[in-house]
């Protein structure tokens, strides 16, 4: 009944770009002052794609927002949604984008209903059945007719995703969508988002926190300083290797044994253990060496993966101090 | 019109609504209470003159003095207020982004904000017609009743002529209205907006108190807010009418093509 029941091609398409691109940004640039916010920023977001936009808080993520829906105009540059450009075609583009931009604001006079009803109405026709079913998406049908001036922070984020979700849009846009709420909410509209991406709608999902977008996100782009620093799937965002601690028969030759390997990159004695980082894929072929070696192993333990948190704080901080640096790292992810 | 639908659906979900409806029905109804504990007292001295003193023995005349006595303060007042918050009360609850993140032109949602407090004016002044006609005749009776040069006439004449005179008023007020819109478009303040709107109006109406500054007056739109009262006179001088709703539609114009021009593109980063 739905558009976004209908389609359920999506995550289950096979990776490699067949889907269409829902959303594009070509050199969009914004400066207000002297203060350049988003610096030619290139995105290109593909149906069915739940696209993380991270970065630190100010690094331009609601500014690239307001401006690939209109609310604000680019000093250069451009976005496409579906085939509209913006600021050009921004009516039209429009009637294909749902979502909210920093906090969803409502009218607190009004119930969570009538709310949904004056601004659902606006894009396309809406009936009561349709708002009764967002309601129920998010959770908030026993509430529908409360004022949303009474409602909690929660409950609000919850009504922003309802209205992003009542045109049945192409493209979803939410901005930091868990930030404020309590471990419960976060869950439940991670799982939202979640299901969206598995129906086949386009989520363009910003967040500042890394974990969020790995939890939900199957691409991402991380920006600093309103610039690109890193993009693509997250499973490559991900640091490309791991560490394990191994306990040998003997930890010296061992250590020379592991040295030697190709994928081994640091190897390091630590606490008795031999601490190993390696390309994934590498720890097969070293317990193989290393017994061929006539070293007998006692046991692999998989050591903390280098966080992503860090992996995260590395990149935006170093194009802190150089921006064309990082994006140089960032190439060879691309 | 499916914006101005739901501009008025706001308007009518909003309590602040009301108290502005309240205040300008209250007006004409103590006008008449005033006058009627005041009826066997003939030194009224603290009244003003003109039209509102001709009220004093006939319900027919208070939609009139109703009038006179608004449009000097408190009508103005809550042109500005209404139209300044419009736009700039909706900046200050964020709900602007909720609403022009949808497949609307800011023209249009310009033209429905400016519809809507229009139509807020349009009941507020209903209110008082309705309100002052109904007390007054309910304190006084409705009789015919001498216009200002000396010819009586009817009823149904002077309900007319007040109608014609009311119209008139709605266009002047329409003039602060627009100016407290422009406003709104560079500020997200409404308070802001409104207070800027009626320091124009003062500053307009003390330009015009002075012969000084008389050069200037066909050009202040607050100069021709009185001239409705021509109408009282038989012919009729239709000439400061016509002058005054000239000036009006001007000013109009200007204000909010001057208004379409900033919000056209403004960034709205609340």
């Amino acid at each position: 009944m739905t558009m976004t029941q209908d389609r359920t091609d999506g995550l289950a398409a096979p990776p490699g770009g067949a889907q269409p691109v829902v959303l594009a940004t070509y050199g969009l640039t914004k400066s207000f002052g002297d203060t350049l916010a988003v610096d030619h920023l290139d995105l290109t977001v593909r149906r069915g794609d739940v696209f993380g936009f991270l970065g630190p808080n100010g690094a331009g993520k609601t500014t690239t927002i307001r401006m690939i829906v209109g609310l604000i105009y680019p000093t250069s540059g451009y976005a496409t949604v579906i085939d509209h450009q913006v600021p050009r075609d921004k009516i039209e583009a429009l009637r294909h984008i749902g979502g909210f931009v920093e906090v969803p604001a409502f009218y607190g006079n009004m119930s969570a209903r009538r709310n949904l009803r004056l601004m659902g109405g606006l894009n396309s026709e809406v009936d009561e059945q349709r708002v009764a079913e967002v309601l129920d998406i998010v959770g908030l049908s026993e509430r529908a007719d409360s004022k949303v001036g009474d409602y909690s922070h929660g409950m609000k984020q919850r009504l922003g995703i309802a209205n992003a979700l009542i045109n049945s849009p192409e493209l979803i846009i939410l901005d930091e969508p868990t930030s404020g709420l309590d471990p419960q909410g976060m869950k439940d509209v991670r799982e939202l988002v979640r299901e969206l991406g598995k129906d086949g709608t386009t989520v363009f999902l910003s967040s500042h926190l890394l974990h969020e977008v790995e939890q939900v996100c199957n691409r991402a782009v991380i920006i600093n300083k309103g610039r690109v620093v890193i993009e693509g799937p997250v499973s490559e965002l991900h640091p490309q290797h791991s560490s394990v601690k191994l306990l040998t028969s003997d930890q010296g030759k061992a250590r020379d044994v592991v040295a030697a390997l190709a994928g081994a990159q640091q190897v390091t004695i630590d606490e008795g253990y031999l601490v190993v980082e390696a390309s994934d894929g590498t720890v097969r072929e070293m317990v193989a060496e290393l017994v061929a070696a006539g070293v007998g192993v006692d046991a692999v333990i998989p050591a903390r993966e280098q966080g992503l948190e860090d992996f995260f704080l590395g990149l935006t901080q170093s194009s802190d101090v150089d921006a064309g640096g990082a994006a140089g790292v960032a190439g060879g992810a691309r | 019109m499916k914006l101005l639908r739901r501009e008025l659906t706001k308007l009518f979900a909003q309590k602040r609504s009301y108290v502005g409806w309240g205040g300008l029905l209250a007006v004409p109804l103590l006008i008449t209470l005033a006058f009627y504990l005041n009826r066997n007292n003939h030194h009224h001295d603290n009244g003003p003159g003109g039209v509102i003193s001709l009220a004093f023995h006939n319900g027919l005349l208070m939609p009139l003095a109703s009038v006179a006595m608004l449009s000097a303060f408190l009508l103005p007042l809550l042109a500005s207020m209404v139209g300044a918050y419009q736009l700039a009360g909706e900046s200050e609850t964020g709900t602007i982004k909720t609403w022009l993140m949808h497949s609307i032109t800011r023209g249009g949602v310009l033209a429905s904000k400016w519809g809507v407090a229009v139509i807020y004016v349009i009941i507020g002044l209903a209110l008082v017609f309705v309100g002052g006609l109904a007390a007054g005749a309910l304190a006084f009776g409705l009789h015919a009743q001498p216009l200002l040069s000396g010819q009586t006439v009817g009823v149904t004449h002077w309900l007319g002529l007040s109608l014609v005179a009311y119209l008139y008023v709605l266009v002047g007020v329409i003039c602060v209205l627009s100016l407290a819109l422009l406003f709104a478009t560079v500020t997200n303040s409404s308070l802001s907006a409104a207070i800027g709107a009626l320091v124009v109006f003062i500053v307009m109406n003390i330009l015009g108190a002075f012969s000084y500054f008389d050069f200037l007056k066909p050009y202040l739109f607050t100069s021709h807010l009185d001239a409705w009262q021509s109408l009282l006179s038989q012919p009729v001088a239709w000439h400061p009418i016509v002058t005054g709703l000239i000036t009006f539609a001007i000013y109009i114009a200007a204000l909010m093509a001057a208004a379409w021009f900033l919000f056209r593109r403004k960034d709205i980063l609340v």
